[in-house]
């Protein structure tokens, strides 16, 4: 027991540095594995108001930019019509209203604090459980993809940005519409990167990168970027796609929330996928 | 009292700084400008070294809170704080450490001050990216986050300096 103490006496400090780096870890776990506790993140009250405030401030240095956005966003609403709709009775008759369904809600929010500098970004926005958020939402703006909702606050919900290494969207680049992932490599803000695209197809430079839309979640075909560059990634017959974000993610103010009225219909078809077993 | 007031407005200003300043200015290519712990290098030398890891670990969760970082910038502080006492033991001067002076630049001299504040603000950023890319594979981002950021956030600190005038001897 005495040795007990002495040791403890003897490395107190060097025990507690240990402890401090445990409970960092540990918020750092509740963090990425609890997505209801929003303490210590931005989602939680005090922190929203405060970024509130510095958003309002910064917020007038770029009226004049956000108004000329908001502009052409309407001129081109104005020329659409059923694009997000899902349509029920193909082609038959078309004068019914029941033949197109809504599968597509968008709600606006502002984005209130939207680092890039770091490995893995995530964004604060303005909207919460009030306004009928929930995780996993897709977010996108009027130039393309923001990200995924990561964690729902009250009035304020951090998402996930495209700008994490594991953001993991599906998408399809080109007019052959081929399937890839996207992903991250933390270098450049305005670049992202493109996987799972077998090297025997040809793909383009500077053809465009879309959204898939097979897990419902986004639409599909918004506006990603463009292919870059493309590379042999090592001892594997994949491409390694670098892609021009579209959506300029270091100025990006206002953006829509996606309440998919479909996503619940698809993930309940795919559990009835049989998962194969090994004998 | 006087300079526990004074220390606690540094508190307040470091990190209002860090998080609604330094946060937003961005040059892109892993220039980040880190202010927090040139806070924990400036305390009095005599701070017990609790106390300096407890103060780097209440200021880096508050900044991690506002910023979404989720612990790295406390991990890190505390780090600072723990090895702050063994780099002064390693750069004491000839005739040891006067207990009037205070750890800034004008009062300790450039050479002091540029080797121990560069080894330890070059370690802190180095865990620092280790930490938030937790990656070996990546060691490129961890090697030009690091080393861009320790030239930024250095010259800034130096230039701060400034602010810290040589005390007349009472």
């Amino acid at each position: 027991m005495q040795n007990l103490i002495d040791f403890l006496i003897r490395f107190r400090v060097f025990l507690s540095f240990v402890a401090f780096q445990v409970l960092c870890f540990f918020l750092y776990v509740q963090f990425v594995t609890y997505p209801r506790s929003v303490y210590f993140t931005a989602a939680s009250n005090v922190n929203g108001q405060l970024l509130t405030w510095e958003n309002d401030l910064y917020s007038y240095l770029r009226l004049s930019k956000s108004n000329q956005h908001l502009h052409e966003e309407n001129a081109l609403l104005r020329g659409v019509s059923f694009d997000h709709y899902y349509q029920i009775q193909r082609a038959e008759i078309k004068k019914n209203d029941t033949v197109y369904q809504q599968s597509f809600r968008f709600f606006p929010a502002t984005i209130i604090s939207a680092p890039v500098n770091g490995r893995n970004n995530y964004f604060t926005i303005n909207a919460g459980t009030l306004q009928g958020l929930k995780k996993d939402m897709g977010v996108i703006s009027s130039q393309g993809v923001v990200g995924v909702v990561f964690k729902v606050g009250r009035k304020y919900s951090l998402v996930k940005s495209v700008l994490t290494s594991d953001i993991n969207i599906d998408v399809v680049v080109g007019k052959k519409e081929v399937r890839g992932i996207l992903k991250w490599n933390g270098m450049n803000p305005k670049i992202g990167t493109v996987t799972g695209i077998s090297t025997d197809i040809n793909v383009p430079k500077w053809c465009e990168v879309r959204t898939q839309g097979a897990t419902g979640i986004f639409p599909k075909g918004i506006l990603l970027g463009k292919v870059k560059a493309k590379r042999r990634l090592e001892n594997q017959s994949l491409w390694d796609i670098d892609l021009l974000f579209h959506e300029d993610l270091k100025n990006i103010h206002y953006v829509y929330v996606i309440n998919s009225l479909i996503v619940d219909e698809i993930k309940g078809l795919q559990r009835h996928i049989p998962t194969e077993t090994i004998e | 009292m006087k300079g526990i007031i004074r220390y606690f407005f540094l508190f307040l200003s470091f990190l209002l700084l860090q998080v609604f300043l330094a946060r937003n200015i961005d040059l892109g290519y892993g220039f980040h400008l880190f202010l927090l712990p040139l806070f924990i290098m400036i305390l009095p030398f005599e701070t017990p070294v609790f106390i300096l890891m407890l103060l780097g670990f209440l200021l880096g969760i508050i900044a991690d809170s506002i910023m979404n970082s989720y612990g790295l910038n406390a991990s890190s502080l505390v780090l600072f704080a723990y090895l702050r006492p063994i780099v002064f033991q390693t750069f004491t001067p000839k005739e040891g450490y006067d207990v009037l002076k205070k750890p800034v630049l004008p009062e300790m001299g450039w050479t002091w001050f540029v080797f121990s504040y560069g080894l330890l603000l070059f370690i802190y950023l180095v865990w620092f990216f280790f930490l938030e890319v937790f990656s070996l594979n990546e060691w490129v981002l961890i090697v030009r986050n690091s080393f861009f950021s320790f030239i930024f956030s250095f010259s800034v600190a130096l230039i701060l300096q400034l602010f810290f005038r040589k005390q007349p001897l009472a």
